[in-house]
């Protein structure tokens, strides 16, 4: 069954674990600016983890005229980095900042979640992250966190 | 799919695939420096010629444009005849651009010495079209080929700095020599002798893109007013007051 990562902001206290993991897997280096995650910390102990979404209609996607981005079988929206060309309509298009361009690569990167086996998910100590089969449950959590999401996406543009 | 030899290395691929795709699959590396997975290929280098015998006959042909359509083609991709034909194109490639690095390190894998005659400018820039063909995938068609033969050259129509460039330089990031620059500074970002103003993010006032790449990527004028990160950091933000239950 293809699989979703859920995060749960509640439960991260912060400590970057997710950021660590994912740049030596991706980067083979301990450096949160290459990381595919990244934790946002608030004032008063409230930390937001953030990765790609794997937006059913993806901006990014739409956006590239290559092909260098296509939906794979795990339903992730993946990178082929001998397709790309470097014109960065996709880290243009994505309103979430969830897709970024390095110029030493000179392609575009984002979380592909490492596969089927994130990176992230095994290092979390709280369960902030996790990757959960994509049944009815798991669907409705994350639905949910989108309509949270979107809730307050009104509250700030009203 | 159809079964091929390449290499004395039987493959098998999908009809239609290009013997340099094949070759690739198979873990046989061809030079190229035209190719580019994300564009149509134009053979233009001549580089990544390969010996193929169908139906009792050998000839030279390039790979990135060659279909495999029969069973049992036979490839070789390293005898006397290929590393010559290579040879030959690397010396005329190598003879007007000595400097490009590309360039410099084939030539001392295939033994050729740059050999500049007098009256030639060293250049960068080898007429691959990866340039061109980028722009044009990208819908911008800013760039094309001008001239013929020896003074053959990329250009902008009509010499000037061009109108339909969004400055996304995927142009540079393609060239294979660095052939193409641009410069970035004082928020202003300068390619093929036009100067694109940059739009400065909402929020951490960085100068971050064009306003004729996001116009070009379809970005929601509500996004664009912010950088990629701080497009994150907002997201991040919304996560944390719907998670309040604001």
């Amino acid at each position: 069954m293809e699989k979703v990562l859920l995060i749960s902001p509640e439960r991260c206290i912060g400590c970057g674990s997710c950021e660590m993991a994912c740049s030596i897997e991706k980067e083979g280096e301990f450096r949160p600016a290459v990381s595919r995650i990244s934790v946002h910390r608030f004032e008063g102990g409230q930390n937001v983890p953030m990765a790609c979404l794997q937006c059913e209609d993806a901006a990014c996607m739409a956006a590239c005229k290559t092909g260098a981005l296509s939906r794979n079988e795990d339903g992730v929206v993946a990178v082929d980095k001998a397709r790309c060309i470097g014109c960065r309509m996709c880290v243009m298009a994505c309103p979430f900042g969830n897709i970024s361009y390095s110029r030493v690569t000179k392609t575009a990167f984002k979380c592909d979640q490492c596969g089927g086996d994130p990176e992230c998910v095994k290092w979390c100590p709280t369960k902030a992250i996790e990757f959960l089969p994509a049944d009815t449950v798991n669907l409705q959590r994350k639905r949910a966190f989108s309509a949270t999401m979107a809730k307050a996406l009104e509250e700030v543009k009203g | 799919m159809i079964e091929i030899t390449i290499d004395e290395k039987k493959v098998s691929v999908e009809t239609g695939t290009t013997v340099l795709e094949a070759a690739r699959s198979a873990g046989i590396e061809i030079p190229t420096l035209c190719a580019h997975e994300g564009l149509v290929r134009e053979g233009s280098c001549r580089l990544c010629s390969v010996e193929v015998t169908e139906r009792g006959k050998t000839k030279l042909v390039m790979s990135c444009m060659y279909p495999v359509t029969r069973e049992g083609l036979e490839v070789r991709t390293d005898t006397d005849r290929v590393r010559s034909a290579r040879r030959f194109v690397l010396q005329m490639l190598a003879d007007r651009n000595p400097k490009a690095p590309v360039l410099q390190a084939l030539c001392s894998r295939y033994g050729v010495v740059p050999n500049v005659p007098e009256n030639v400018e060293p250049e960068l820039c080898i007429r691959c079209g990866r340039c061109v063909r980028a722009c044009e995938t990208n819908g911008t068609s800013a760039l094309s080929f001008a001239g013929r033969g020896w003074e053959r050259e990329v250009t902008p129509p009509f010499h000037e700095a061009p109108g339909d460039c969004v400055g996304c330089l995927s142009c540079a990031e393609v060239c294979p020599t660095g052939r193409i620059t641009w410069e970035e500074k004082d928020g202003k970002r300068s390619i093929w002798g036009r100067t694109f103003d940059l739009v400065v993010c909402d929020r951490c006032r960085e100068a971050y893109a064009t306003a004729e790449q996001l116009r070009h990527a379809g970005t929601d004028p509500e996004t664009a007013r912010l950088c990629p990160r701080c497009r994150k950091t907002a997201q991040q933000e919304r996560i944390r007051l719907g998670n309040r239950g604001v």
